[in-house]
Protein backbone atom coordinates (compact mmCIF):
# COMPACT_ATOMS: atom_id res chain seq x y z
CA UNK A 1 0.00 0.00 0.00
CA UNK A 2 1.36 3.74 -1.21
CA UNK A 3 1.86 5.95 2.09
CA UNK A 4 1.61 9.43 1.68
CA UNK A 5 4.74 11.74 2.66
CA UNK A 6 3.22 14.71 4.90
CA UNK A 7 4.34 17.90 3.26
CA UNK A 8 7.67 19.41 5.00
CA UNK A 9 7.16 22.34 6.34
CA UNK A 10 8.29 24.46 3.32
CA UNK A 11 6.00 22.97 1.45
CA UNK A 12 2.77 23.30 3.82
CA UNK A 13 4.15 27.03 5.08
CA UNK A 14 4.07 28.08 0.69
CA UNK A 15 0.71 26.24 0.57
CA UNK A 16 -1.15 28.26 3.30
CA UNK A 17 0.51 31.56 1.93
CA UNK A 18 -0.94 30.65 -1.25
CA UNK A 19 -3.87 30.32 -0.07
CA UNK A 20 -4.29 33.47 1.41
CA UNK A 21 -2.67 35.30 -1.23
CA UNK A 22 -5.33 33.56 -3.79
CA UNK A 23 -8.32 34.36 -1.61
CA UNK A 24 -6.94 37.81 -1.02
CA UNK A 25 -6.94 38.19 -4.79
CA UNK A 26 -9.92 37.02 -5.39
CA UNK A 27 -11.69 38.71 -2.66
CA UNK A 28 -9.87 42.47 -2.83
CA UNK A 29 -10.12 44.45 0.19
CA UNK A 30 -10.85 41.31 2.76
CA UNK A 31 -8.00 40.91 4.91
CA UNK A 32 -6.60 37.06 4.45
CA UNK A 33 -4.13 35.53 7.16
CA UNK A 34 -1.09 34.61 6.60
CA UNK A 35 1.20 31.79 8.01
CA UNK A 36 3.84 33.98 8.31
CA UNK A 37 4.72 37.54 9.30
CA UNK A 38 6.70 39.46 6.43
CA UNK A 39 7.52 39.24 2.98
CA UNK A 40 9.83 36.43 3.01
CA UNK A 41 7.10 34.11 2.82
CA UNK A 42 5.55 35.34 -0.52
CA UNK A 43 8.94 35.20 -2.16
CA UNK A 44 9.20 31.54 -0.73
CA UNK A 45 6.26 30.78 -2.10
CA UNK A 46 6.06 32.52 -5.08
CA UNK A 47 9.57 33.47 -6.70
CA UNK A 48 12.29 31.24 -8.38
CA UNK A 49 14.69 31.04 -11.00
CA UNK A 50 12.18 32.04 -14.20
CA UNK A 51 11.44 35.71 -12.13
CA UNK A 52 13.41 38.63 -11.87
CA UNK A 53 12.61 40.57 -8.84
CA UNK A 54 12.79 44.12 -7.69
CA UNK A 55 13.14 44.82 -3.62
CA UNK A 56 13.95 47.90 -1.99
CA UNK A 57 15.09 45.78 0.73
CA UNK A 58 18.83 44.63 1.14
CA UNK A 59 17.57 41.61 2.94
CA UNK A 60 14.99 40.69 1.26
CA UNK A 61 17.28 41.06 -1.88
CA UNK A 62 19.46 38.51 -0.89
CA UNK A 63 16.58 35.75 0.21
CA UNK A 64 15.02 36.49 -3.26
CA UNK A 65 18.81 35.87 -5.24
CA UNK A 66 18.61 32.24 -3.33
CA UNK A 67 15.97 31.52 -4.64
CA UNK A 68 17.83 31.84 -7.47
CA UNK A 69 15.71 34.68 -9.41
CA UNK A 70 17.14 37.73 -10.75
CA UNK A 71 17.50 40.61 -8.90
CA UNK A 72 17.47 44.04 -10.65
CA UNK A 73 17.51 47.27 -9.27
CA UNK A 74 15.18 48.86 -12.22
CA UNK A 75 11.79 48.45 -11.34
CA UNK A 76 10.87 47.93 -15.07
CA UNK A 77 12.70 44.98 -15.58
CA UNK A 78 10.80 43.29 -12.87
CA UNK A 79 7.93 41.33 -12.40
CA UNK A 80 7.95 40.79 -9.18
CA UNK A 81 7.90 43.95 -7.23
CA UNK A 82 8.84 43.92 -3.17
CA UNK A 83 8.59 47.55 -1.21
CA UNK A 84 8.40 48.63 2.13
CA UNK A 85 5.96 50.68 1.85
CA UNK A 86 3.77 52.66 -0.67
CA UNK A 87 5.14 55.86 -0.08
CA UNK A 88 7.54 55.86 -2.46
CA UNK A 89 9.30 57.57 -5.00
CA UNK A 90 7.08 58.57 -8.48
CA UNK A 91 9.91 57.25 -10.83
CA UNK A 92 9.95 53.98 -9.11
CA UNK A 93 5.97 53.51 -9.04
CA UNK A 94 5.83 54.71 -12.71
CA UNK A 95 8.81 52.12 -14.08
CA UNK A 96 6.63 49.15 -12.59
CA UNK A 97 5.52 47.01 -15.74
CA UNK A 98 2.13 47.12 -16.32
CA UNK A 99 1.45 44.51 -19.01
CA UNK A 100 0.31 45.35 -22.03
CA UNK A 101 -3.09 44.17 -23.76
CA UNK A 102 -1.51 41.65 -25.36
CA UNK A 103 0.09 40.23 -22.72
CA UNK A 104 -2.08 41.23 -19.24
CA UNK A 105 0.37 38.56 -17.55
CA UNK A 106 3.30 40.76 -18.20
CA UNK A 107 1.85 43.37 -15.39
CA UNK A 108 4.14 42.84 -12.18
CA UNK A 109 2.79 41.57 -8.67
CA UNK A 110 3.82 44.18 -6.04
CA UNK A 111 3.88 43.10 -2.91
CA UNK A 112 4.47 45.62 -0.04
CA UNK A 113 4.24 46.36 3.21
CA UNK A 114 0.97 48.69 4.60
CA UNK A 115 -0.02 48.81 7.78
CA UNK A 116 -4.04 48.13 7.78
CA UNK A 117 -7.23 49.71 9.70
CA UNK A 118 -5.00 53.06 9.77
CA UNK A 119 -5.04 55.92 6.84
CA UNK A 120 -7.16 56.06 4.19
CA UNK A 121 -10.87 55.14 3.84
CA UNK A 122 -11.23 53.28 0.50
CA UNK A 123 -13.95 52.13 -1.42
CA UNK A 124 -13.42 49.06 -3.72
CA UNK A 125 -15.39 48.05 -6.83
CA UNK A 126 -15.00 45.71 -9.33
CA UNK A 127 -14.37 41.75 -9.95
CA UNK A 128 -14.35 39.72 -6.40
CA UNK A 129 -16.90 42.37 -4.54
CA UNK A 130 -20.41 41.92 -3.87
CA UNK A 131 -21.32 45.31 -4.90
CA UNK A 132 -18.78 47.81 -2.87
CA UNK A 133 -16.59 46.83 0.45
CA UNK A 134 -14.74 49.65 2.18
CA UNK A 135 -10.70 49.10 3.54
CA UNK A 136 -8.45 51.22 5.36
CA UNK A 137 -5.16 51.13 4.11
CA UNK A 138 -2.03 53.28 5.34
CA UNK A 139 -1.34 54.53 2.03
CA UNK A 140 -0.96 57.48 0.82
CA UNK A 141 -3.83 58.73 -1.56
CA UNK A 142 -1.81 60.08 -4.48
CA UNK A 143 -0.55 56.21 -4.78
CA UNK A 144 -4.12 55.71 -6.09
CA UNK A 145 -4.10 58.51 -8.37
CA UNK A 146 -1.21 57.21 -9.86
CA UNK A 147 -2.75 53.70 -10.02
CA UNK A 148 -5.90 54.51 -11.88
CA UNK A 149 -3.40 56.47 -13.91
CA UNK A 150 -1.33 53.56 -14.71
CA UNK A 151 -3.51 50.51 -14.75
CA UNK A 152 -5.97 50.57 -17.96
CA UNK A 153 -7.75 47.36 -17.62
CA UNK A 154 -6.34 44.88 -18.47
CA UNK A 155 -3.19 46.26 -17.85
CA UNK A 156 -1.89 47.22 -14.73
CA UNK A 157 -0.14 45.64 -11.81
CA UNK A 158 -1.41 44.22 -9.03
CA UNK A 159 -1.13 44.40 -5.15
CA UNK A 160 -0.57 42.48 -2.12
CA UNK A 161 -0.57 44.74 1.38
CA UNK A 162 0.84 42.47 4.21
CA UNK A 163 0.71 44.14 7.40
CA UNK A 164 1.62 41.65 10.35
CA UNK A 165 0.48 38.09 9.22
CA UNK A 166 -2.68 39.63 6.70
CA UNK A 167 -2.72 40.20 3.51
CA UNK A 168 -4.82 42.60 1.47
CA UNK A 169 -5.18 41.97 -2.35
CA UNK A 170 -6.18 44.63 -4.74
CA UNK A 171 -6.19 43.41 -7.97
CA UNK A 172 -6.08 45.75 -11.62
CA UNK A 173 -9.82 44.75 -11.51
CA UNK A 174 -10.26 46.53 -8.84
CA UNK A 175 -11.92 50.15 -8.88
CA UNK A 176 -10.26 52.22 -5.87
CA UNK A 177 -12.09 55.44 -4.83
CA UNK A 178 -10.55 57.62 -1.79
CA UNK A 179 -13.25 58.51 0.70
CA UNK B 1 27.59 28.07 1.61
CA UNK B 2 27.80 24.29 0.99
CA UNK B 3 25.68 21.60 -1.39
CA UNK B 4 23.92 20.55 1.56
CA UNK B 5 22.82 24.41 2.46
CA UNK B 6 21.92 24.74 -1.04
CA UNK B 7 19.78 21.51 -1.86
CA UNK B 8 16.79 19.80 0.22
CA UNK B 9 16.81 16.71 2.23
CA UNK B 10 16.14 13.77 0.01
CA UNK B 11 12.87 12.84 -0.61
CA UNK B 12 10.99 10.15 -2.69
CA UNK B 13 8.38 12.28 -4.19
CA UNK B 14 7.29 15.47 -4.37
CA UNK B 15 4.17 16.11 -1.60
CA UNK B 16 1.43 16.36 -4.36
CA UNK B 17 3.01 14.89 -7.31
CA UNK B 18 4.32 18.14 -8.99
CA UNK B 19 7.52 19.42 -7.94
CA UNK B 20 8.13 23.40 -6.11
CA UNK B 21 9.11 24.75 -9.52
CA UNK B 22 6.10 23.87 -11.25
CA UNK B 23 3.75 24.37 -8.42
CA UNK B 24 5.46 28.12 -8.13
CA UNK B 25 4.85 28.61 -12.05
CA UNK B 26 1.25 27.91 -11.65
CA UNK B 27 0.39 29.63 -8.95
CA UNK B 28 2.02 32.65 -10.37
CA UNK B 29 -0.18 32.17 -13.25
CA UNK B 30 -3.45 31.40 -10.79
CA UNK B 31 -2.89 35.01 -9.10
CA UNK B 32 -2.67 36.66 -13.13
CA UNK B 33 -5.72 34.72 -14.20
CA UNK B 34 -7.54 36.44 -10.62
CA UNK B 35 -6.18 39.27 -11.05
CA UNK B 36 -7.80 39.37 -14.94
CA UNK B 37 -10.65 37.41 -14.87
CA UNK B 38 -11.63 35.69 -18.34
CA UNK B 39 -8.00 36.40 -19.55
CA UNK B 40 -6.14 33.38 -20.54
CA UNK B 41 -2.59 32.62 -18.95
CA UNK B 42 0.26 30.89 -21.04
CA UNK B 43 1.05 28.35 -18.53
CA UNK B 44 3.96 25.51 -18.95
CA UNK B 45 1.58 22.32 -18.23
CA UNK B 46 4.21 19.73 -16.63
CA UNK B 47 3.78 15.81 -17.74
CA UNK B 48 1.61 13.87 -14.95
CA UNK B 49 0.85 10.83 -15.31
CA UNK B 50 -2.19 10.96 -17.53
CA UNK B 51 -2.66 11.59 -21.52
CA UNK B 52 -3.15 15.39 -22.44
CA UNK B 53 -6.51 15.93 -22.78
CA UNK B 54 -8.14 13.50 -20.16
CA UNK B 55 -8.04 16.53 -17.39
CA UNK B 56 -4.28 17.12 -16.93
CA UNK B 57 -5.11 20.87 -16.61
CA UNK B 58 -7.76 20.70 -13.78
CA UNK B 59 -5.39 18.18 -12.27
CA UNK B 60 -2.13 20.59 -12.19
CA UNK B 61 -4.43 23.82 -10.22
CA UNK B 62 -5.66 20.85 -8.32
CA UNK B 63 -2.47 19.24 -7.24
CA UNK B 64 -1.00 22.65 -6.45
CA UNK B 65 -3.99 24.04 -4.15
CA UNK B 66 -4.61 20.38 -2.42
CA UNK B 67 -3.60 19.95 1.27
CA UNK B 68 -4.06 16.98 3.85
CA UNK B 69 -6.75 19.50 4.67
CA UNK B 70 -8.82 19.52 1.58
CA UNK B 71 -11.41 17.56 0.68
CA UNK B 72 -11.93 16.23 -2.81
CA UNK B 73 -14.48 15.98 -5.16
CA UNK B 74 -14.61 14.88 -8.83
CA UNK B 75 -16.95 14.92 -11.38
CA UNK B 76 -16.89 13.60 -14.92
CA UNK B 77 -20.11 14.97 -16.68
CA UNK B 78 -21.62 15.53 -12.86
CA UNK B 79 -20.60 11.56 -12.31
CA UNK B 80 -18.00 10.77 -9.36
CA UNK B 81 -18.25 7.24 -10.52
CA UNK B 82 -17.16 7.51 -13.89
CA UNK B 83 -13.92 5.91 -14.76
CA UNK B 84 -12.03 9.37 -15.39
CA UNK B 85 -13.38 11.15 -12.64
CA UNK B 86 -12.71 8.47 -9.93
CA UNK B 87 -9.37 7.50 -11.51
CA UNK B 88 -7.95 11.02 -10.98
CA UNK B 89 -9.79 11.52 -7.40
CA UNK B 90 -8.55 8.33 -6.40
CA UNK B 91 -4.64 9.49 -7.98
CA UNK B 92 -5.05 13.26 -5.89
CA UNK B 93 -6.01 11.27 -2.87
CA UNK B 94 -2.84 9.22 -3.29
CA UNK B 95 -0.57 11.53 -3.69
CA UNK B 96 -2.21 14.12 -1.21
CA UNK B 97 -3.46 12.50 1.58
CA UNK B 98 -6.90 14.61 1.42
CA UNK B 99 -9.80 13.02 2.30
CA UNK B 100 -12.48 12.10 -1.11
CA UNK B 101 -15.82 13.11 -1.04
CA UNK B 102 -18.94 12.44 -3.44
CA UNK B 103 -21.04 15.04 -1.23
CA UNK B 104 -21.11 18.78 -3.03
CA UNK B 105 -21.58 20.47 0.33
CA UNK B 106 -18.24 18.57 1.90
CA UNK B 107 -15.59 19.50 -0.83
CA UNK B 108 -13.15 21.93 -0.41
CA UNK B 109 -12.22 21.40 -4.08
CA UNK B 110 -14.71 20.45 -6.39
CA UNK B 111 -12.73 18.95 -9.97
CA UNK B 112 -15.09 18.61 -12.78
CA UNK B 113 -15.03 17.88 -16.50
CA UNK B 114 -18.03 19.34 -18.46
CA UNK B 115 -20.49 20.01 -16.01
CA UNK B 116 -21.11 22.59 -12.24
CA UNK B 117 -22.85 20.44 -9.93
CA UNK B 118 -26.78 21.38 -8.87
CA UNK B 119 -26.22 22.39 -5.20
CA UNK B 120 -25.04 25.94 -4.83
CA UNK B 121 -21.59 26.23 -3.77
CA UNK B 122 -20.06 27.96 -1.21
CA UNK B 123 -17.75 31.05 -0.40
CA UNK B 124 -14.28 28.69 0.56
CA UNK B 125 -14.67 26.40 -2.02
CA UNK B 126 -12.90 26.27 -5.23
CA UNK B 127 -14.30 25.01 -8.90
CA UNK B 128 -11.90 23.63 -11.01
CA UNK B 129 -12.98 23.08 -14.55
CA UNK B 130 -10.93 20.78 -17.09
CA UNK B 131 -11.26 22.78 -20.21
CA UNK B 132 -10.42 21.08 -23.99
CA UNK B 133 -10.36 24.26 -25.72
CA UNK B 134 -10.01 27.51 -24.10
CA UNK B 135 -10.20 29.92 -26.79
CA UNK B 136 -13.43 31.06 -27.46
CA UNK B 137 -12.30 32.64 -30.73
CA UNK B 138 -10.69 29.19 -32.43
CA UNK B 139 -14.12 28.65 -34.25
CA UNK B 140 -13.45 31.84 -36.02
CA UNK B 141 -9.76 32.56 -35.87
CA UNK B 142 -7.53 30.05 -35.89
CA UNK B 143 -4.41 31.79 -36.01
CA UNK B 144 -3.82 32.40 -31.92
CA UNK B 145 -1.82 34.84 -32.86
CA UNK B 146 -5.10 36.87 -34.10
CA UNK B 147 -7.01 35.71 -31.53
CA UNK B 148 -4.57 37.32 -29.19
CA UNK B 149 -4.66 40.45 -30.86
CA UNK B 150 -8.80 40.09 -30.98
CA UNK B 151 -8.32 39.86 -27.47
CA UNK B 152 -6.64 42.60 -26.72
CA UNK B 153 -8.79 44.75 -29.10
CA UNK B 154 -11.90 43.13 -27.41
CA UNK B 155 -12.97 42.51 -30.79
CA UNK B 156 -15.48 39.66 -30.29
CA UNK B 157 -17.55 40.68 -33.86
CA UNK B 158 -17.22 36.75 -35.23
CA UNK B 159 -18.56 35.73 -32.22
CA UNK B 160 -22.11 37.78 -32.62
CA UNK B 161 -21.52 36.24 -36.10
CA UNK B 162 -21.70 32.92 -35.76
CA UNK B 163 -24.64 33.04 -33.23
CA UNK B 164 -26.40 35.30 -35.37
CA UNK B 165 -25.98 32.76 -38.30
CA UNK B 166 -27.19 30.01 -36.32
CA UNK B 167 -30.16 32.23 -35.58
CA UNK B 168 -30.78 32.78 -39.78
CA UNK B 169 -30.54 29.37 -40.23
CA UNK B 170 -31.74 27.53 -37.82
CA UNK B 171 -34.28 29.69 -35.82
CA UNK B 172 -32.08 29.46 -32.62
CA UNK B 173 -28.33 29.23 -30.80
CA UNK B 174 -27.12 26.18 -31.52
CA UNK B 175 -24.29 26.67 -29.18
CA UNK B 176 -24.96 23.71 -26.64
CA UNK B 177 -21.95 23.93 -24.71
CA UNK B 178 -18.69 26.01 -23.89
CA UNK B 179 -21.60 28.88 -24.99
CA UNK B 180 -19.50 32.56 -25.31
CA UNK B 181 -19.63 34.36 -21.84
CA UNK B 182 -18.28 37.53 -21.14
CA UNK B 183 -16.09 37.71 -17.81
CA UNK B 184 -16.26 41.08 -16.07
CA UNK B 185 -17.16 42.94 -19.00
CA UNK B 186 -13.70 43.01 -20.69
CA UNK B 187 -12.56 39.54 -22.30
CA UNK B 188 -14.79 36.52 -23.67
CA UNK B 189 -14.28 33.49 -22.32
CA UNK B 190 -15.55 29.68 -23.04
CA UNK B 191 -16.70 28.31 -20.22
CA UNK B 192 -15.48 25.10 -20.90
CA UNK B 193 -17.86 22.57 -22.23
CA UNK B 194 -20.33 23.36 -19.47
CA UNK B 195 -24.27 23.13 -20.95
CA UNK B 196 -26.07 26.28 -21.49
CA UNK B 197 -27.82 25.25 -17.82
CA UNK B 198 -24.28 26.13 -15.71
CA UNK B 199 -23.46 28.90 -17.14
CA UNK B 200 -25.45 31.03 -14.85
CA UNK B 201 -24.25 29.57 -12.03
CA UNK B 202 -20.98 31.37 -12.95
CA UNK B 203 -22.36 34.49 -12.60
CA UNK B 204 -21.67 36.58 -9.55
CA UNK B 205 -21.14 33.14 -7.44
CA UNK B 206 -19.93 32.77 -4.20
CA UNK B 207 -17.10 30.46 -5.09
CA UNK B 208 -13.84 30.77 -7.39
CA UNK B 209 -13.66 28.95 -10.25
CA UNK B 210 -10.25 27.91 -12.47
CA UNK B 211 -10.77 26.92 -16.17
CA UNK B 212 -7.32 25.02 -16.79
CA UNK B 213 -6.57 22.99 -20.51
CA UNK B 214 -3.78 21.39 -19.47
CA UNK B 215 -2.61 20.31 -23.55
CA UNK B 216 -2.99 23.66 -24.84
CA UNK B 217 -1.24 25.28 -21.77
CA UNK B 218 -3.77 28.08 -20.83
CA UNK B 219 -5.89 28.55 -17.56
CA UNK B 220 -8.04 31.51 -16.75
CA UNK B 221 -10.18 32.01 -13.53
CA UNK B 222 -13.71 33.56 -12.72
CA UNK B 223 -13.20 35.04 -8.91
CA UNK B 224 -16.45 35.30 -6.95
CA UNK B 225 -18.82 37.85 -7.47
CA UNK B 226 -17.75 38.44 -11.02
CA UNK B 227 -20.13 38.90 -14.03
CA UNK B 228 -20.35 36.52 -16.42
CA UNK B 229 -22.91 37.06 -19.32
CA UNK B 230 -23.33 35.43 -21.87
CA UNK B 231 -23.39 36.86 -25.31
CA UNK B 232 -27.02 37.42 -26.54
CA UNK B 233 -28.64 39.43 -28.51
CA UNK B 234 -31.24 42.10 -26.61
CA UNK B 235 -34.23 40.55 -28.44
CA UNK B 236 -33.45 37.22 -28.56
CA UNK B 237 -32.62 36.27 -24.20
CA UNK B 238 -30.28 33.21 -22.81
CA UNK B 239 -31.76 30.03 -22.71
CA UNK B 240 -31.15 27.27 -20.55
CA UNK B 241 -32.04 23.88 -21.46
CA UNK B 242 -35.84 22.89 -21.90
CA UNK B 243 -35.67 20.74 -18.41
CA UNK B 244 -37.13 22.12 -16.08
CA UNK B 245 -40.21 19.65 -16.75
CA UNK B 246 -38.01 16.29 -17.42
CA UNK B 247 -38.53 13.68 -14.31
CA UNK B 248 -35.64 11.25 -12.99
CA UNK B 249 -36.58 7.74 -13.69
CA UNK B 250 -34.38 6.55 -11.14
CA UNK B 251 -34.50 9.04 -8.28
CA UNK B 252 -38.08 11.20 -9.43
CA UNK B 253 -36.21 14.36 -8.79
CA UNK B 254 -37.18 17.36 -11.57
CA UNK B 255 -36.05 20.95 -12.46
CA UNK B 256 -32.53 19.42 -12.79
CA UNK B 257 -30.12 18.49 -15.62
CA UNK B 258 -30.33 15.37 -16.87
CA UNK B 259 -28.99 13.02 -19.34
CA UNK B 260 -31.50 11.63 -21.58
CA UNK B 261 -31.17 8.40 -22.24
CA UNK B 262 -32.53 6.28 -25.71
CA UNK B 263 -35.18 3.71 -25.09
CA UNK B 264 -36.08 0.69 -26.95
CA UNK B 265 -38.51 1.25 -29.66
CA UNK B 266 -38.15 4.68 -29.73
CA UNK B 267 -38.05 7.77 -27.22
CA UNK B 268 -36.28 8.85 -24.27
CA UNK B 269 -35.65 8.18 -20.57
CA UNK B 270 -34.39 10.78 -18.66
CA UNK B 271 -31.70 10.60 -15.67
CA UNK B 272 -30.42 13.60 -13.39
CA UNK B 273 -26.85 14.49 -14.36
CA UNK B 274 -25.39 15.40 -11.56
CA UNK B 275 -25.64 12.09 -9.68
CA UNK B 276 -24.74 11.93 -6.30
CA UNK B 277 -27.82 15.04 -6.02
CA UNK B 278 -29.40 11.99 -7.57
CA UNK B 279 -27.98 9.09 -4.83
CA UNK B 280 -28.96 11.83 -1.70
CA UNK B 281 -32.81 11.75 -2.99
CA UNK B 282 -33.17 8.30 -3.50
CA UNK B 283 -31.68 8.19 0.38
CA UNK B 284 -33.83 10.86 1.73
CA UNK B 285 -36.49 8.79 -0.17
CA UNK B 286 -35.82 5.59 1.81
CA UNK B 287 -35.53 7.42 5.19
CA UNK B 288 -31.72 8.53 5.01
CA UNK B 289 -30.21 11.18 6.35
CA UNK B 290 -28.63 12.61 3.04
CA UNK B 291 -29.03 16.74 3.03
CA UNK B 292 -29.45 18.27 -0.28
CA UNK B 293 -28.10 21.64 0.25
CA UNK B 294 -29.55 24.71 -1.56
CA UNK B 295 -29.50 24.38 -5.28
CA UNK B 296 -28.85 26.99 -7.89
CA UNK B 297 -31.94 25.89 -10.13
CA UNK B 298 -35.16 25.68 -7.57
CA UNK B 299 -38.31 24.21 -9.93
CA UNK B 300 -36.36 24.27 -12.71
CA UNK B 301 -36.43 28.02 -12.79
CA UNK B 302 -32.28 30.07 -12.18
CA UNK B 303 -32.94 31.86 -8.53
CA UNK B 304 -29.38 32.23 -7.35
Amino acid sequence: MLTIAAPDAAEARCNATFEALMWAMARPGAPQALPETGLAAVIETLVDIECTIFADDAGLRAYAADTGARVTGNPADADHVFLDSLDAPEALLIAIPCGSALYPDDGATVVALAPHGVGHRLRLRGAGIDGVREVTLGVPPAFWALRAQLCCYPEGFDLLLVDGQAVIGIPRSSLVEVL
Amino acid sequence: MSLSTLTKPWAATSYGFLDASAKRELRRKMLKAIAVPGCQMPYASREVPMARGWGTGGLQVTLTLVNPASTIKVIDQGADDGVNAASIRRFISRVSGAAETWDTLDASIVQSRHRVPEETLGDRQILVLQVPNPEPLRGVEPNISIARQMHADADYGKLWLTLYEQIVRKGRIMQGAAYPSMVNGRHVMTPSPIPRWDVPKLNMARHLTFLSAGREKRLFAVPPFTRVEPLVFSDRPYRVEDHADLVCRRSGVSGYFMNELPIDGGGSAFEVSDSNLGIKAIQQAEGGEAAIGPTWYRNGEFSA
